[in-house]
């Protein structure tokens, strides 16, 4: 059984479905609703994972702040030292399950690359990363290409179908 | 291999959460000062150019309040005591107990999400085995009965289904089912108060550590 790369959802910034593409048997089909409501769902996880880290930060800096000047109630202290930028949480990277494998991808800009993968597949870095260049080229610099909104350019359709072809008939 | 774990939660089919355990704190993010508690509603200020780095933060602040001591509240005794003379007011005026149990509900309504997702994505037989982010990495593991086992380690730890298994059949069945005296169901987690179990839990996973 061969089924490597199943899908790909590009996923907009506001948690919209920009893009839906199925290249193999192995996940139920959903109805586009589905898509939506599924795309959605991964972003307030990020939320979630977000408040973790920006309250553990927190944390940290009771641990570390010597004063006792930020109590409750000194919501300001904007104008203190100005520390380096966080680095953002990453957010859902990888999910497993019994039958597939999600990985996702965030674009600096907030853009979501979801490829579903069989638990078998090797080597999804090296294919999102092919992916988003895809993206970067034929979506991206094609001057008909509204942001934010569905993504229908051929010439993607095409490159996308044929490397993913590639990948699953390699292995 | 050795695997940090971060910590532990068993949920029952009534969706709550009946037992908890922390070992220890995930590696601290590097200390970050821009960011001061947001204990009052300090989320509209007005924006000035480093705190527009922090605005997203400051929306997120009152259920990152109520997250956070998933990994460092009501931790290991050294940890919390160090922590504790520093917190602000706001904070300790609510209880570790009570920022524990939110920690657990924030848990289980994402693995609950999840759970559900990938239902309905990989037919009713697929189970959610895992997930991971760059910060920690969750297993999960559901028996038939829908008891919910949930644990969080470090990100690159290998597969902990078999360790979730384990801790089901030789520690849950064996000490708190097989129990007499446990009742059926476990009302905030009465029933697990269980000295075996417990015992057997922390050896077993600081046996991993």
């Amino acid at each position: 059984m061969s089924r490597g790369v199943i899908a790909l959802l590009i996923i907009n910034k506001a948690g919209g479905l920009i893009y839906n593409r199925t290249f193999g048997e192995g996940l139920n089909q959903l109805n586009s609703n589905d898509y939506l409501v599924l795309a959605a769902r991964l972003n307030p996880l990020r939320e979630h994972q977000a408040a973790h880290y920006y309250a553990q930060q927190q944390q940290q800096q009771h641990h570390h702040s010597a004063s006792g000047s930020i109590g409750a109630g000194s919501g300001g202290g904007q104008g203190g030292p100005l520390p380096s930028r966080p680095e953002p949480p990453s957010g859902l990277e990888v999910m497993e399950t019994e039958n597939f494998r999600l990985q996702c991808f965030n674009t600096q800009t907030g853009t979501k690359f979801l490829l579903f993968t069989d638990t078998m597949q090797a080597n999804v870095d090296v294919a999102m990363r092919k992916v988003y260049e895809l993206y970067a080229d034929y979506v991206m610099k094609n001057p008909f290409y509204q942001l934010e909104m569905p993504v229908r350019c051929d010439m993607f359709d095409r490159k996308l179908n044929s490397y993913i072809r590639e990948i699953n008939n390699s292995r | 291999m050795p695997v940090q774990v971060f910590s532990f939660y068993i949920f029952d089919r009534h969706t709550e959460c009946i037992y908890s355990k922390l070992w220890i704190a995930p590696p601290p993010p590097r200390p970050l000062s821009s960011l001061t508690p947001q204990h009052t509603t300090s989320n509209s200020h007005e924006l000035s150019p480093s705190a527009a780095a922090a605005a997203h933060p400051h929306r997120q602040s009152a259920p990152a309040n109520l997250s956070l001591t998933t990994t460092t509240g009501p931790a290991p005794s050294s940890s919390s005591s160090a922590a504790a003379p520093n917190n602000g007011g706001y904070r300790d005026s609510r209880s570790a107990a009570t920022r524990a149990k939110d920690d657990a509900k924030l848990i289980f309504g994402t693995v609950f999400s999840l759970r559900n997702m990938v239902r309905k994505l990989g037919g009713d037989d697929d189970a959610f085995i895992s997930y991971r982010t760059a910060q920690y990495k969750l297993h999960y593991y559901e028996t038939p009965s829908s008891l919910r086992f949930a644990m969080l380690t470090e990100p690159g730890a290998l597969s902990m289904r078999n360790v979730l298994h384990q801790i089901y059949i030789n520690l849950w069945v064996e000490y708190v089912v097989k129990n007499p005296l446990s009742p059926v169901e476990h009302k905030n987690g009465d029933g697990v108060k269980n000295e075996m179990f417990e015992m057997g839990l922390d050896k077993f996973v600081r046996g991993l550590m």
